[in-house]
């Protein structure tokens, strides 16, 4: 095996473009590769400002042309969007002095173009699975939908491993598009607990002070408003969780359900203890996650659950339904609380008992940090990820494509 | 001289005028030493076929069945038409030249020249202000799009009468000098076709 591998990521996000969780994943991915010795090209959309090819950490971004005119449907936009990522990632590699050895995808944002580049460089193609519309959608509804998953289906097809970032993952794109067991890799996403080192310090009494009465716990949510993040059942378990405890529910994010989610709020005639923030800056989520008393994932669906990750990190106790890659994050009562999926009694009893109960706060406060800092660390998860390239690798070695 | 030929219908999937001139187009180019390969569409017919007159030909399905509209059934076919280009590329070791005729095939031209330096040709049978005028949709600029980055990154452009080659430089602002007329079907049209391709690999290899 020789010493340094030439992989291309190719993703629709990475920093300063953030639409959801594959950005961060691919920011501390692709640096910890670098720390590993891989040579990491990545090739991603443009956002305004920045620049069209930098180094970041060691890592080589591209940023291609992300096609701005109008297009009649997002999913068309997608298709759009790979026709010039293609064209570019394979003017890229031509010239590159190195030859790529892996082409890595991440989602079917990019299967077209990276199946292509998988073709025409005969050069194995790995995919990581962040979610899938079937999943998504929680079934197939429209040609829109099932065009996305056999899109999906078709990159899986064309990939030499898939990765997925948990074990329930695995089951569920074995099943989604039928795979063999042994194309499915686990390799879990990571977080980073050194983000919020600095705030350990700070007095964030007057930041505080902006979302809740010094009186109020804050129950903190983070993520889009949409149907598949449960946002609505932790909104219904909102009167339930008062009875017993004064808390500000900080609701951070937005997305399509906002404006119901407000009118419900307000029918209810709790405005003065729902805090819809809108979009927050990542300095301010950091902070908000440092402050709250407990942080709470109420998802129907969840591929892995970044977000109860980080605020593990954050030390805040966390409750999340019981379900997808959130079952396998949290040990109920131990790292966490575990409610039943879109259950609102069920979700209200266990904020309402970790709000209530110190001893149980601290515990699983302290037995979470300890699990994000053995298993979901950056440097063990890219030393895996190295593994399955290299294992790629020593397969296609012997295929006639070498 | 190895030619591959991308178009969206050839016999027996004969759409409007293209598949059979196509045919005609690819036969003649056999006959007078030209080795041609056809890649096209179909979704049944898939794998590579050798007419008796001497053309390869390679037909290939769309891996994505379910669709909502001819521009996304066009987009993810054309990863295909990449995969089985790429295959005669690897097999024979070398490709002196593509002729992509229309729009559809424009995408994996492109990224072929980029990653392998195969120069290709842009011949145009139809363009989209012609086929849907004074529409301007998001879907119809789309198309534009293509069209129009196949003229940018085409080492030729030809069209088959004076008037479209007009029109390619009106609309798109394509210099005539990289427009060539080829009159089909009368006695120059295979020996004016053969000098173009010369011309384009010529110059291909010159810009790589």
């Amino acid at each position: 095996m020789k010493d340094t591998l030439n992989v291309m990521m190719l993703s629709w996000e990475f920093p300063p473009r953030v639409i959801g969780g594959i950005s961060p994943h691919m920011y501390f991915l692709s640096k910890s590769l670098a720390k590993n010795g891989v040579k990491v090209h990545v090739v991603t959309c443009d956002f305004p400002g920045a620049p069209t090819n930098e180094v970041i950490d060691g890592v080589e971004v591209h940023r291609i042309d992300s096609y701005k005119n109008p297009s009649p449907d997002f999913a068309t936009w997608v298709y759009l969007m790979n026709l010039n990522m293609q064209k570019e990632a394979a003017a890229i590699v031509a010239r590159l002095p190195e030859k790529i050895d892996v082409f890595h995808a991440h989602d079917w944002l990019v299967a077209t173009a990276s199946i292509g580049l998988k073709h025409v460089f005969r050069k194995p193609l790995l995919a990581t699975m962040h979610s899938t519309e079937i999943g998504r959608r929680d079934g197939l509804h429209t040609n829109t939908e099932r065009m996305i998953h056999e899109t999906e289906g078709w990159l899986t097809y064309e990939a030499w491993r898939v990765i997925c970032c948990s074990d329930y993952m695995v089951q569920h794109v074995k099943w989604a598009f039928g795979l063999p067991h042994d194309k499915l890799v686990m390799v879990p996403n990571g977080v980073n607990p050194h983000v919020y080192d600095d705030l350990e310090k700070q007095d964030l009494k007057a930041f505080r002070s902006k979302y809740a009465l010094p009186e109020e716990k804050i129950v903190l949510y983070v993520g889009r408003l949409v149907y598949e993040k449960g946002i609505h059942v932790l909104i219904n378990a909102v009167p339930k969780v008062l009875e017993k405890v004064n808390a500000k529910f900080v609701i951070v994010g937005t997305g399509y359900m906002k404006e119901q989610l407000a009118n419900i709020v307000k029918s209810m005639g709790l405005e003065h203890k729902v805090l819809f923030t809108g979009f927050e800056e990542e300095a301010n989520v950091l902070k908000l996650q440092k402050i709250a008393d407990v942080a709470v994932v109420p998802s129907l669906f969840e591929p892995f659950g970044i977000v109860a990750l980080e605020a593990m990190a954050a030390k805040s106790p966390v409750v999340v339904s019981d379900t997808g890659g959130l079952s396998e994050i949290v040990d109920h009562e131990y790292t966490g609380m575990k409610a039943y999926a879109n259950d609102t009694e069920s979700l209200a009893w266990a904020i309402t008992k970790v709000l209530l109960d110190e001893n149980l706060r601290r515990r699983i406060q302290e037995n979470a940090y300890k699990k994000i800092l053995e298993k979901y660390d950056w440097n063990k998860i890219a030393q895996q990820t190295r593994q399955t390239y290299e294992g790629v690798i020593g397969e296609y070695s012997k295929s006639f494509w070498a | 001289m190895r030619v591959i030929i991308f178009s969206w219908e050839y016999p027996p999937r004969v759409i409007g005028k293209l598949a059979e001139y196509v045919s005609n187009l690819s036969a003649r180019l056999v006959k007078s030493k030209v080795e041609t390969y056809v890649v096209t569409y179909h979704d049944t017919m898939t794998g590579v076929a050798e007419e008796s007159n001497g053309v390869k030909v390679i037909r290939v399905a769309n891996p994505v069945q379910t669709h909502i509209s001819l521009l996304t059934w066009v987009l993810t076919l054309n990863q295909e038409v990449e995969r089985v280009a790429s295959n005669v590329f690897y097999q024979t070791k070398h490709i002196d030249l593509i002729d992509v005729h229309d729009w559809h095939f424009v995408p994996a031209a492109v990224t072929l020249k980029n990653a392998l330096g195969i120069p290709f040709i842009y011949s145009v049978e139809s363009l989209e202000d012609h086929r849907s005028p004074s529409a301007n949709q998001p879907f119809n600029m789309a198309i534009r799009g293509i069209e129009w980055l196949g003229f940018y990154e085409a080492q030729e452009v030809s069209t088959k009468t004076e008037w479209m080659q007009g029109e390619v430089n009106r609309l798109y602002q394509v210099p005539k000098e990289k427009i060539r007329v080829i009159t089909p079907n009368v006695n120059s049209w295979i020996k004016n076709t053969i000098e173009t391709y010369s011309s384009a690999v010529e110059t291909g290899v010159k810009n790589k």
